[in-house]
């Protein structure tokens, strides 16, 4: 500790599944000296284990608590990601892929989807993935890390896919390592202070007290210490979000060649997902219980898998919504403990990430903690999930499906002010309502719009002045240039396979 | 299937002063097929926009967007650079006496050494800042080594240089400036009409269809951008307007300006806290300006003693921002949509923004109103930044001393709590400042900033390399620059026309 710190606070963590470990660890490791973490965790207690497909800002967690990424990757089986191919949400039949990197360039400060929206409307553009490299190179399956400069190589970002049941135990190991103890036990009482109500210690199973400053609920849907214990509302979104269950299913891979991406495809209850790790395939069926019964997506999911079965279909029960508070008292809640929004965007990670970011940020200089301190915090993670939310709502509720009653629900589901109003701009005029804060910005909204099929009435008069042979000739140097880039990638199998220090041991 | 909306006509821009003439140059060049008619109706002399001799940083990307070099302003418009904006008494005096003062830079690249325990540490005081003034918080940027040393060039290069990284504002002569534009509107085929506006016609729609200009006949227009100042000459004929009043927010409300004395090439502008209000002192090739901002209740005999001559103009203010700047198709800018005192050189930098804004909104010849709402909400969002940025200023211990208890915003009280207690500024939308420039505004003012908890954590030995690290940065820095004064007298020859 350093002159001028103040004693580190006693950080209980409770729960060793991903959110558990990644915020242990990221206590530990960023701020050694001011906190003393102690993680609770029971090999009795499943692990729920989400989070298979991630978003590019993994990475940035990575490099930030100083993680070899090839140990990373090697351990927990990782491949890359640029980006997510959804298939049958607008339609039956369509598909695009909502890639990490943008479409074209804005010219003379007009967004490049309005110039393509023009073209198209004379017949003369392809799809506008046509225009992404991310698109393009997940398309042909290839892939390199993009180049460190301001060209078009640089046009992109990449996240991971890998085994959730992997990282948590490497996290663990990084987290042991750097400080974090670890004791098994199952919790069997919290004791609080009878003056403030605050926590004060946990009792386990054993007998052990396990006294703390700050508690770190990441005891998944059973949230013992923010639901059961303080009774922290839960807002229920169920109305906007109907899918409460998932099952999930991994696979062995059919062929040699490895997706840098991750698949979700509309099912008639809900969809389903594909992440292709290295050694397997992961499936599941994100669904929604009042349209299917459990059975049914379990016999949907082993249908639909396309590798021999590895294990029998799991079943996750989940109820979407996040808790009115995620700070409480001194506890705060990472992960399934704070809040769940289906992974169909790949979320889960990042909303444990983005909590521990801000926790780090906000952590308590002693162990009276600062309500604006706490407020604070609120106030951001609510922002985050209500801006997810919203981003999630628009998957389903931009279609025109009418193929099942779970599809004619979503379709025509009361929205979000925040999302009707998004919606409407984009409708009348191809706009996209700003901001900068929180996950999801122009690129992906526009991902989404034109992918499900929603073409706003009008676009920027300005894309119709120049000729259009003009901006089609503009449009297929970019496509070649594009696809000159791709061809010069490996693919991504045999990028992987190179990188041999991030290939797992053979199973 | 989406179709292209049909394309404005003809633009008609009322005002023909500085941001007018850009505004309508912009205009033309964003939609060359259409007419753009400026109207050199008088703009105000409160319009603050229009008369300010710089802005920040943003203008100078805005500029080359629009094809405007930065040599061209150097060479046809008075141009030079300024580094940071020192702020002297703001934050009172230090614990040996000294009256405190500190600079604020520009740019991104202060945010490393800014978060560390050596930056925040040094920068709180302990030690005594640049080139030995004491009082001085240093913020720990390389911009103000350069400014104290009268350091800087443009360096032309393809590879980054060590003074890459020193983003800075530019001043002008806005005549000069203003005629510059003007004839590049005019290249660019932009009509121009002089005349005062005498009548307008409405559109029925809330907006406006024509308007009529005395001796020059009836002007139709399918689009109107409203530059004439704080009368809003076009604005205020759409419908009544709502405004929303910043007086609890800020106290300032008479501008005094001194007859501009002998020039000053300095990289650095000052504003200081002298009996009453603030005393600006900006530099320039042309003159020292001098301008005292005042609550009320300043007596003239007040103002002559501070400015050592009775003011060469004086202006009344009344801060606050229109609620719609947009109205049907009429779009106001600058001070017909915001009025606020010059502190910290945000009037222009606003009004450029908005005008960006608008650049990027520009609407079909029937303006889609969810455009306009959208457009509208974050024109507020930009204003309600501005004023919070200077209600940032009044919040220094010896500002708040002066000025008194001022309403605060929610963000605001935010911004200020977590910055004192935890080192951290809340992120918001359309501020006209980053938050590493915020951070340094506060350094500057005095505000001290609370030790992140991930400086607390990072230990000596990180907090040592950091050190090192700024300081082999600010030297090289340092043997990149050659004087400004040099500088600038070498590129003006070099580049004499003929």
């Amino acid at each position: 500790m350093s002159i001028g710190q103040p004693k580190p606070l006693r950080v209980v963590v409770l729960g060793g599944g991903t959110a558990g470990w990644m915020t242990a660890a990221g206590v530990a490791k960023l701020l050694p000296g001011l906190a003393d973490v102690h993680l609770i965790e029971s090999k009795d207690i499943g692990i729920v284990g989400v989070g298979e497909a991630t978003l590019p800002h993994i990475r940035g967690f990575v490099e930030r608590l100083g993680i070899d990424e090839a140990a990373f990757m090697k351990a927990t089986h990782a491949t890359y990601k640029l980006g997510i191919d959804f298939r049958d949400f607008g339609s039956i039949g369509t598909s695009y892929i909502h890639p990490f990197g943008s479409f074209g360039e804005e010219v003379n400060g007009v967004g490049f989807h309005h110039y393509w929206l023009e073209l198209q409307r004379q017949g003369m553009a392809g799809p506008i993935g046509d225009y992404s490299l991310a698109v393009q190179a997940a398309q042909a399956n290839r892939f390199v890390p993009p180049v460190q400069d301001t060209s078009l190589a640089s046009s992109y970002g990449y996240a991971y896919q890998f085994d959730a049941t992997l990282f948590g135990p490497f996290m663990r190991e990084f987290g042991v390592t750097n400080g974090v103890r670890r004791t098994e036990g199952r919790v069997t009482g919290v004791e609080r202070d009878a003056e403030t109500g605050d926590v004060s210690a946990l009792t386990l199973e054993s007998g052990e007290r396990i006294e703390g400053d700050l508690f770190v609920d990441c005891s998944g849907f059973r949230s013992l210490l923010l639901g059961d214990t303080l009774d922290e509302e839960w807002e229920d979104w169920t109305h906007w979000l109907p899918c409460d269950r998932a099952a999930a299913m991994p696979c062995a891979h059919t062929s040699d060649e490895i997706a840098p991406y991750t698949t979700a495809t509309a099912m008639p209850a809900g969809w389903r997902w594909r992440i292709p790790l290295q050694h397997r395939i992961g499936n599941g069926y994100v669904f929604a219980s009042s349209f299917i019964s459990e059975d049914e997506a379990c016999d949907a999911i082993a249908k639909a898998a396309e590798g021999t079965q590895l294990a029998d279909p799991r079943v996750l029960r989940f109820r979407p919504g996040r808790r009115k508070k995620s700070w409480s008292h001194n506890v705060i809640g990472v992960g399934l403990a704070s809040g769940f929004l289906e992974p169909l965007e790949s979320t889960s990670i990042y909303l444990a990430q983005m909590a521990i970011t801000y926790l780090i940020e906000l952590f308590p200089d002693g162990p009276q903690i600062d309500p604006r301190d706490r407020d604070e915090f609120n106030r951001l993670v609510d922002m985050e999930y209500d801006r997810v939310r919203d981003f999630l709502i628009l998957h389903y509720n931009a279609t025109t499906r009418d193929d099942s009653e779970f599809w004619n629900h979503v379709r025509t589901m009361e929205l979000p002010d925040s999302l009707s109003g998004k919606m409407e701009l984009w409708r009348d005029a191809g706009r996209i309502e700003k901001y900068s804060d929180g996950l999801f910005y122009d690129a992906s909204w526009i991902a989404v719009y034109l992918g499900q099929g929603v073409l706003p009435q009008h676009h920027d008069p300005r894309a119709a002045l120049p000729k259009p042979q003009q901006v089609a000739g503009a449009l297929s140097q970019l496509q070649k240039t594009i696809g000159d880039i791709v061809t010069g990638m490996p693919s991504h199998t045999e990028y992987l396979h190179r990188q041999t220090a991030r290939m797992a041991d053979p199973l | 299937m989406s179709n292209p909306r049909a394309p404005l006509r003809r633009i008609v821009v009322a005002g023909d002063g500085q941001l007018g003439s850009l505004a309508a140059l912009a205009i033309k060049q964003a939609l060359p097929f259409a007419e753009v008619i400026i109207i050199g109706t008088p703009v105000d002399n409160g319009a603050l926009a229009d008369r300010s001799p710089t802005a920040l940083p943003f203008t100078n990307r805005f500029h080359d967007r629009l094809g405007l070099q930065e040599e061209l302003l150097l060479l046809r418009a008075g141009g030079c650079h300024r580094l940071v904006l020192r702020y002297i008494g703001w934050g009172g005096h230090d614990g040996s006496g000294a009256v405190q003062h500190g600079a604020m830079p520009y740019g991104l690249s202060n945010d490393a050494s800014l978060k560390t325990r050596f930056a925040q540490e040094w920068g709180g005081g302990s030690r005594s800042g640049t080139e030995g003034q004491s009082g001085s918080q240093f913020a720990g940027s390389v911009a103000e080594i350069l400014a104290g040393r009268g350091q800087f060039a443009i360096l032309p290069s393809e590879t980054p240089t060590p003074l890459s990284d020193v983003d800075y504002a530019l001043r002008w002569n806005p005549a000069a400036y203003r005629d510059l534009i003007i004839e590049r509107a005019a290249a660019a085929g932009v009509r121009h009409i002089a005349g005062e506006i005498s009548d307008t016609v409405p559109d029925g729609q809330g907006g406006l269809s024509a308007l009529t200009i005395a001796g020059a006949g009836t002007i139709e227009a399918d689009f109107f951008v409203d530059c004439t100042g704080p009368s809003a000459a076009l604005l205020s004929r759409t419908a009544p307007v709502k405004r929303d009043d910043w007086q609890e927010y800020l106290p300032i409300r008479q501008l005094a300006f001194a007859q501009p004395v002998k020039p000053v090439l300095s990289l650095e502008d000052r504003v200081s806290l002298p009996q009453h209000g603030w005393l600006n002192e900006l530099a320039g090739r042309d003159a020292l300006q001098l301008m005292l901002a005042l609550p009320d209740g300043v007596s003239d005999g007040q103002i002559m003693d501070m400015l050592g001559q009775p003011p060469a103009e004086s202006i009344s203010l009344n801060p606050g921002a229109v609620c719609e700047p947009w109205t049907g198709n009429v779009a106001a800018l600058g001070d017909a949509a915001a009025q606020f005192e010059p502190l910290g050189f945000l009037n222009l930098d606003l009004a450029h923004r908005q005008l960006e804004l608008l650049l990027e909104m520009l609407p079909g010849q029937v303006v889609d109103p969810r455009e306009r709402d959208e457009y509208n909400r974050r024109a507020g969002l930009m204003a309600a930044g501005v004023r919070d940025v200077l209600g940032l200023h009044y919040a220094a211990p010896a500002a708040a001393e002066r000025f008194g208890p001022l309403k605060q915003s929610a963000h605001l009280k935010r911004v200020l709590d977590q910055s004192s207690r935890r080192g951290r500024i809340p992120f918001s939308e359309e501020l006209p400042l980053a938050n590493q420039e915020l951070s340094a505004l506060l350094a500057a003012l005095g505000m001290g900033s609370g030790l992140t908890p991930l400086a607390l954590a990072e230990g000596n030995d990180a907090a040592e390399k950091s050190r090192a690290a700024f300081e082999a940065k600010a030297q090289a820095a340092l043997s990149a620059a050659p004087p400004y004064g040099e500088w600038l007298g070498r590129f003006l020859q070099s580049n004499q026309p003929g």
